[in-house]
């Protein structure tokens, strides 16, 4: 059984009499360490996919189950309980807290379970070490590069040893080199950490890091061609 | 649980919020305490004044207002003789048949102030048991004893109504004999005049009224001496009751303060929510990403409580330093005495609840607002 097993997944948005449907009747299989790019148009609605995957939204109708377990049928407050112990969420602007220093942004997750501080010091310094930026373990959000703070934000996602990263232009706010340093970290989280991730991306090189690269065009994954 | 060290950097993000929030709680506590303040000053020195031991016997229809009121000399002696069971000391029956009479004081700087003035025999003593002298002696004729507190009501120094000064009143020049103090009560902020001189410079021949002081005898047997006696019309009322009607006088003025400290107040607490609105509107992707991470809106909203608290509890606290301060023992003159400003506890927590009330109830609106709209639309906010 795949790891991401996504059958007839369908998610419309009614405001008042209008509705959108940015995903209709969709069906992927993902395997566990897998590194799989999406690409699309704009408003083809990959956030969309990557939320639902994420656990961030509900589908309106369809089965979506991760490592076994059908998460559409989760209430908020067990998708929330879920996301803290299963994903990883990595966004284009980074999102890190200003007010809080790399190490504080990289333990947020930690926090929402029962270490000690010595054990979250511990995993803490192995993220970091992983995203070499154990020099910077004390700097704020405003003091990092654009890089830099992708790479804590990477470490704040693997953090708490989640089987799932989810990625929504991980490298789109990135110059080039910096970017590239990104995929490499994502390609060794997949390969060496057996991390499945879900990158959305429009860069077709990023796209080349992945895996399998998917394209969706108004809701639907237009061809699946295995690489 | 969010750190709370998130709660306490946030609080300085913005250090021109931050100092709104503080100051605007500040001054709304601020305010609340100095309204509950005065108000208990007010009541608490109306409340003392009267004992339910002592009853006023006032000419028939003024029993609003003693000032107004006249009482015939001779009252005094009916009293005494046909009521039994009051006090005594040493033989003298606790009745004093006094004058009391609101009238300019000039003192000897040559400010002219209205001024409460009473005239009494020594046996008043007997009946205001709250009066002590604390220097000189009892006015003899062609002087006066001042309370601690009658040069508040008069707008001067208490130098200028210090033992051996002089005052003047109808151009008549008095000494000031002793200084009494009667805690807590409005007699502190009056002149005792000796009462055969206040009759002759206020030219009057009657009394202002008799106030007695009850041992066993009760207040029904006051009352039904003045339906027995009606040819005196005379009108009874207990001491503590009087002073509580004239409580019932300054309610509108009590009001007014309660008014104005709401008004005032609103505009803070709007400004303040106004504030709060912008700053936590500002972050709600951020905290669309703690919730993305796992944190529930619980906790979030928790941790924005916390920071506004931090925020009110330390305007409480200044509020609380203005009002020791600039408040604390203050003392107020007002028309029939002067009150004083006490931080009581009761103030106190009064202060303290509505710090904690503008912190966590305030909050919420903002908060919720913040909090609303659903997760994937909150991340794409910028
Ligand atoms: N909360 C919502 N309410 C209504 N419509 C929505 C909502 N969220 C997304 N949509 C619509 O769904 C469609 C897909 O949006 P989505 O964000 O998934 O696109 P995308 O592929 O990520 O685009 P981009 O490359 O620009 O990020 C869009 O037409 C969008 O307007
Ligand atoms: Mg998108």
């Amino acid at each position: 059984m795949a790891f991401i097993s996504i059958r007839s997944l369908t998610k419309s948005y009614t405001k008042g009499k209008t509705s959108v449907t940015p995903l209709e009747n969709l069906s992927l299989d993902v395997p566990q360490g897998e590194f799989l790019a999406l690409m699309g148009p704009s408003g083809s609605g990959k956030t969309t996919l990557l939320n639902l995957i994420a656990g961030i939204d509900t589908p309106s109708s369809g089965q979506l189950e991760i490592n076994g377990r059908n998460i559409a049928d989760l209430s908020q407050r067990q998708l929330t309980q879920w996301r803290a112990t299963h994903v990883g969420y990595i966004f284009q602007l980074y999102h890190l807290v200003p007010v809080l220093s790399a190490y504080e942004n990289i333990e947020l997750p930690l926090l929402l379970g029962k270490l000690t501080k010595a054990e979250r010091r511990m995993k803490i310094q192995a993220a970091l070490d992983l995203v070499d930026l154990s020099d910077r373990a004390h700097h704020r959000p405003a003091e990092l590069s654009g890089g830099q703070e992708q790479r804590v934000a990477i470490a704040r996602a693997i953090v708490h040893h989640p089987e799932l990263l989810v990625a929504d232009e991980p490298t789109g706010d990135l110059d080039r080199d910096s970017a590239d340093s990104i995929l490499t970290l994502l390609q060794q989280l997949a390969t060496e950490h057996g991390k499945t991730i879900v990158m959305v991306t429009h860069d077709p090189k990023a796209a080349q890091a992945a895996h399998r690269t998917l394209h969706l065009e108004k809701g639907q994954l237009i061809n699946n061609p295995r690489q | 649980m969010l750190p709370f060290t998130y709660a306490l950097r946030n609080l300085f993000r913005d250090l021109s919020r931050l100092a709104q929030t503080v100051g605007g709680s500040a001054l709304v506590v601020l305010l609340l305490i100095a309204s509950v303040a005065l108000n208990q000053g007010m009541d608490s020195v109306l409340s003392a004044s009267g004992s339910a031991k002592n009853v006023i016997l006032v000419g028939k229809g003024s029993e609003e207002s003693i000032e107004r009121s006249e009482v015939h000399l001779d009252a005094e002696s009916s009293v005494i003789t046909s009521i039994r069971g009051l006090e005594e000391q040493l033989g003298t029956p606790a009745v004093s048949g006094e004058i009391t009479y609101q009238a300019p004081i000039r003192t000897a700087s040559g400010k002219e102030d209205q001024a409460l003035l009473r005239g009494v025999l020594e046996k008043a003593l007997l009946v205001h048991r709250s009066v002590r002298l604390l220097e000189g002696h009892f006015p003899a004729p062609g002087e006066v004893m001042v309370g601690k507190l009658a040069h508040r009501n008069l707008g001067v120094d208490a130098s200028e109504l210090a033992l051996g000064q002089r005052i003047y009143f109808e151009n008549e020049a008095l000494n000031v004999s002793g200084i009494f103090t009667a805690p807590g009560t409005v007699l502190e902020s009056e002149i005792w005049f000796d009462r055969n001189d206040l009759a002759s410079l206020t030219q009057r021949d009657t009394l202002s009224a008799i106030t007695l002081r009850m041992d066993n005898a009760e207040f029904d047997d006051v009352h039904v001496f003045t339906l027995q006696r009606n040819d005196l019309e005379l009108a009874a009322i207990r001491e503590d009751v009087y002073y509580s009607k004239l409580g019932a006088f300054y309610q509108p003025i009590k009001v007014m303060i309660w008014v104005t400290a709401a008004l005032v107040s609103a505009g803070a607490i709007f400004g303040g929510l106004n504030t709060l609105y912008a700053a936590f509107a500002s972050r709600i992707r951020e905290m669309a990403t703690l919730q993305s991470i796992g944190y529930t809106r619980g906790a979030l909203l928790v941790s924005l409580i916390q920071e506004s608290l931090l925020a009110t509890l330390t305007g409480t606290l200044l509020a609380f330093l203005i009002a020791y301060f600039l408040l604390d023992g203050r003392t107020v003159p007002f028309s029939v005495g002067t009150f004083t400003l006490i931080l009581t506890p009761q103030v106190i927590l009064t202060g303290l609840a509505a710090g904690i009330l503008l912190g966590t109830i305030g909050t919420l609106p903002p908060a919720i607002r913040c909090l609303s709209p659903s997760l994937p639309k909150a991340l794409r906010s910028s």
